[in-house]
């Protein structure tokens, strides 16, 4: 057998050479399998794998481009306008000058103004403006009687008007949600700069994107210790996880990061890359806000701009890189101060500091305290009306030019004290502290800027917005809709038209009747128009609504500019409709601006860095047609506030100027007091208030208690010029017997005077007409 | 080449030629808007203002010397301007009825009639319903409802213009 098999082997070697290599080929076919599958795979792969590289490059390339952090939009408060007979009280005007940049000193330069006794000089340097640029000019300023009596330039010329500076209100990338302070790289102190890198990656001025070294020595550590205890990624590898990828620790992922680290390295500077990352670098949480960036969180944990951080606090924040929650200040003390004092030991190892600053650093306390005092976390719910108005309204492709300025129409004054009164209004309301929350829109009626805005009683809180977002049942803050309607049928409603408040029972299909109540609980009769609306009576509206329909009344809101979804169920006439604030405010716009409906802004205009206008949100006005019913409408919320619910509004103003002012308004509460609304306006001003709890339980809130009180607060502290009311000629005035729908004379004791749209007043007379009559006739 | 054209190729194409010139004769051409503000707004307006009575209402110096910008800047043609300006005299007082019926002619100088009557309707409800400014008040809500083809507003409007004509008291 042994000697057979010896035998074939050269019978086969000789057929092998017959028939040359494919003999050879056929010979070898079982044992090269696996490479030919390897090679094939590795073909197929790299086939697959290129136009994934190609893709990752440019994609890594694109998405970072578009991210230039330092070249956010910066945003601008209105410009102050001065001319003779401006309202503006001295502390305003100062708070004013102080945002605009103008500091109170000598000697009198650009930019520093002074006071004496009530004449202020204000030197104003070149300032450009979206529309054009002032040049330089010496203000001379007279306030008298909260009003500017004055002014004149430096050679005591008048002037006929003048401009502040517009406030400087921080930057925004309008296309990007997170929070962040964006800070450009020369702003960061050198020690964060480079202590970053010598604690997450030293070899970043030479590497590529990925550092082999560090993987190998990561991998190597990793493997002895059974556990991922060191990563090996770089900076820039990061960088590209914090933009672009998941935090998933799966080989692909890693393969991406490495791809794309190196495409960014390829096409961008070491100084470009370290200046995202230090703008983008996750640290922490603030509510349901992430913390990004060395610059945001700079004023989150220690209320300091970063470039005032010493060496201790820049080495926690350092620390903190590696696990913002683990090594979070307050809720870690001591694995916080270890990390720190670790990263000190490198910062002082590697040079950065020397021996006396490490010691002098390490003995102290840790130091954060959350404060966030940073004044460019200024006026957050304005900035995000801004953001979202930006991203509505303007092309993508426009925002993301660099170095936008965006002018927005927030007086800083007003912003002031709309953030003072809800803040200062909302403890003293309160029963339970810091149980109540909530917001308020000031805006200009007329030109429909929205001159303020607060969206939480914390005014500096990002997050939720309630002043947009708090959809809450607006209540009796509606009734006047249903009322304009009613008044727009003259020949059926007037002011003076009885109604019926008493119980009543609407069908509802599937459904048991409805039967709405009275606040008070009690049914109050037979009443005039206008008391049903001024005192808020429910069932007298709920008949008015039915009468008018309640398909007009949401046809009524979509025409004034508000969307209120939901089903059309009677009880939205009593204002069972969830609308925010910004809403609501919407649709008083139009009430408090004599009729003419234009959206609520809160930009002007958006210019490039060139000062070339990328777009404007030009004034607009749309006449709403019934300007008789609106005028009847004007003069029922006068009454609200003087003899209906909002009767205390009087008593809650304390300045003359406000006291002055004719004030329109309704006050409106929700089933078991969940939410107080105000909604009132003056020529010059329209503020709606919210009060309630997040989580919508029973408040005890109501709107004459809590809403009002928070507004007449703010409209105390707000100027007030004099303002002649306008009536449409076609209104005309009768002396009413009321309430009852008689004519009556001046003489009557019960005589009011009621504006009726032509021809509609009541033809019967009252018997004191008619008493006065023959009395005149006895001779008495 | 033509010649070698079979002729019926020749006067189909030619028939399409003629056709589109005329269909170019017939088209309207679009409206210059700056003349129409000139020759149908302004002009006949100031042709009666020295015949009828003025009421000139106690003004903002501020908002007059934004007027007096814009009208530099309607001047050299920067109506964007203009309007940038007006719309600052309208933050002053957002009811000043020069103001308002001046807005209303950039508004519709620059095409946009919705917003040139929005304006010029308010400029009617703050003004004085008499005089130059109610005529060109009018006279601007005439163009803009001929422009939406609301013709029934458009004579309503032309049948007001006379009220603006109100002969001044005589002085003794």
């Amino acid at each position: 057998m042994a000697n057979r098999k010896t035998a074939k082997k050269p019978a086969r070697r000789k057929a092998a050479k017959k028939h040359g290599r494919r003999a050879a080929s056929t010979d070898r076919t079982p044992r090269r399998w696996p490479i030919r599958l390897l090679l094939f795979v590795l073909g197929a792969g790299l086939g697959l794998l290129g136009p994934w590289v190609v893709y990752l490059d440019r994609e890594a390339s694109v998405r970072f481009a578009e991210r230039q952090w330092t070249q956010a939009s910066r945003l601008y408060a209105r410009p102050l306008e001065l001319h003779v007979g401006r309202a503006i009280a001295p502390a305003d005007l100062e708070l004013e000058l102080n945002a605009a940049g103008v500091t109170e000193n000598e000697p009198l330069l650009p930019g520093r103004w002074r006071k004496r006794g009530s004449r202020y000089t204000i030197a104003l340097p070149e300032v450009r403006f979206a529309d054009g640029i002032q040049p330089p000019v010496t203000l001379r300023v007279l306030l008298d009687d909260g009003a500017v009596a004055d002014l004149s330039d430096a050679d005591g010329r008048a002037l006929d008007l003048a401009r502040l500076p517009p406030a400087e209100l921080g930057s925004l990338l309008p296309m990007d949600d997170r929070d962040r302070t964006l800070v450009p790289i020369a702003e960061f102190p050198t020690l964060l700069v480079a202590g970053v890198q010598a604690v997450e990656d030293r070899q970043f001025r030479h590497h590529h994107g990925v550092d082999p070294r560090a993987i190998l020595r990561a991998a190597l550590r990793n493997i002895l210790s059974r556990d991922i205890v060191q990563g090996g990624s770089t900076i820039t590898q990061q960088l590209v996880k914090n933009l672009f990828l998941t935090s998933e620790q799966t080989l692909v992922r890693k393969f991406n990061e490495a791809i794309m680290a190196i495409s960014l390295e390829a096409r961008f500077s070491k100084a470009e890359i370290l200046e995202a990352y230090l703008n983008d670098v996750y640290l922490g949480q603030d509510g349901n806000q992430a913390i990004h960036g060395f610059g945001r969180a700079a004023e989150h944990y220690f209320g300091l701009p970063v470039r005032a951080l010493s060496t201790d606090q820049i080495a926690l924040l350092v620390g903190m890189v590696r696990g913002a929650s683990w090594y979070h200040p307050t809720r870690n003390p001591e694995r916080a101060r270890a990390r720190r004092d670790l990263v000190l030991t490198v910062f002082r190892d590697t040079g950065l500091i020397d021996e006396a600053e490490y010691e002098r650093a390490r003995t102290r306390e840790l130091g954060a305290d959350v404060r966030d005092l940073a004044p460019s976390r200024a006026h957050p719910a304005f900035i995000d009306l801004v953001r979202r108005q930006l991203r509505a309204d303007y092309r993508e492709a426009d925002l993301r030019v660099q170095g936008l300025k965006i002018f927005t129409t927030l007086s800083p004054s007003a912003q002031h004290h709309a953030e003072r009164a809800l803040a200062q209004g909302l403890a003293e309301v309160e029963r339970e502290a810091g149980v109540l929350q909530g917001a308020i829109v000031l805006a200009q009626p007329d030109s429909g800027e929205v001159r303020a805005l607060v969206g939480d009683r914390q005014v500096r809180r990002t997050g939720f917005n309630r002043a947009l977002d708090a959809r809450r049942q607006v209540g009796s803050i509606l009734k006047p809709f249903v009322y304009l309607l009613a008044l727009a049928e003259p020949e059926r409603w007037t002011l003076v038209t009885p109604v019926e408040d008493a119980p009543l029972s609407v069908p509802q299909a599937g459904k048991p009747d409805w039967t709405p109540r009275n606040y008070d609980g009690e049914s109050h009769g037979t009443v005039p128009l206008l008391d049903a609306l001024a005192r808020s009576y429910n069932q007298a509206t709920v008949r008015v609504g039915l009468a008018v329909g309640i398909e007009r009344l949401f046809i009524l809101l979509q025409q004034l500019g508000v969307e209120p979804g939901g089903e059309r169920h009677p009880s939205a006439l009593l204002g069972a409709v969830d609308l925010s604030p910004l809403q609501v405010a919407q649709l008083y716009q139009a009430l408090a601006a004599g009729g003419y409906s234009t959206p609520l802004r809160a930009i002007t205009d958006v210019v490039d860095p060139a000062d070339g206008a990328v777009g404007r949100y030009p004034m607009r006005l749309r006449p709403i047609r019934e300007r008789d019913a609106l005028a009847l409408l004007d003069f029922a919320l006068e009454d609200a506030v003087t003899r209906g619910t909002g009767r205390s509004l009087a008593g809650q103003l304390t300045q003359p100027a406000a006291r002055r002012t004719t004030i329109r308004g309704k006050t409106g509460t929700t089933n078991d007091r969940r939410d107080a609304w105000f909604a009132g306006f003056t020529e010059r001003w329209l503020a709606v208030v919210w009060v309630g709890r997040d989580d919508n339980r029973p408040a005890g809130v109501s709107g004459a208690t809590s809403a009002l009180p928070i507004w007449a607060r703010l409209f105390d502290d707000l100027p007030h010029a004099p303002t002649a009311r306008q009536w449409p000629d076609t209104l005309e005035w009768f002396w009413i017997d009321w309430p009852q729908p008689l004519l009556a004379e001046e003489d009557c004791a019960a005589a009011r005077a009621v504006p009726f749209a032509a021809g509609s007043q009541p033809t019967d007379y009252s018997d004191c007409v008619r008493r006065g009559f023959f009395d005149r006739l006895r001779g008495d | 080449m033509t010649d070698h054209l079979p002729n019926s190729i020749a006067r189909a194409g030619l028939g399409a030629a003629v056709l589109l010139l005329a269909a170019c004769a017939a088209a309207p051409p679009a409206p210059d808007e700056r003349r129409t503000v000139e020759d149908r707004v302004r002009a006949p307006a100031l042709a009666n203002d020295g015949t009828s009575l003025q009421v000139y209402t106690l003004r903002n110096p501020a908002v007059e010397s934004l007027e007096r910008q814009a009208q530099a800047a309607e001047a050299e043609g920067d109506l964007a301007r203009a309007e940038q300006v007006l719309e600052r005299a309208l933050r002053i007082d957002g009811r000043d009825p020069a103001a308002l019926q001046f807005m209303a002619e950039i508004q519709l100088q620059q095409g946009r009639i919705d917003q040139a009557g929005g304006f010029a309707q308010r400029s009617w409800d703050a003004g004085p319903q008499v005089g130059a400014l109610c005529e060109r008040t009018l006279r601007t809500l005439i163009v803009v409802h001929e422009r939406n083809s609301e013709w029934d507003l458009a004579q309503r409007a032309r049948d007001r213009v006379p009220s603006c004509r109100v002969a001044p008291p005589e002085r003794f």
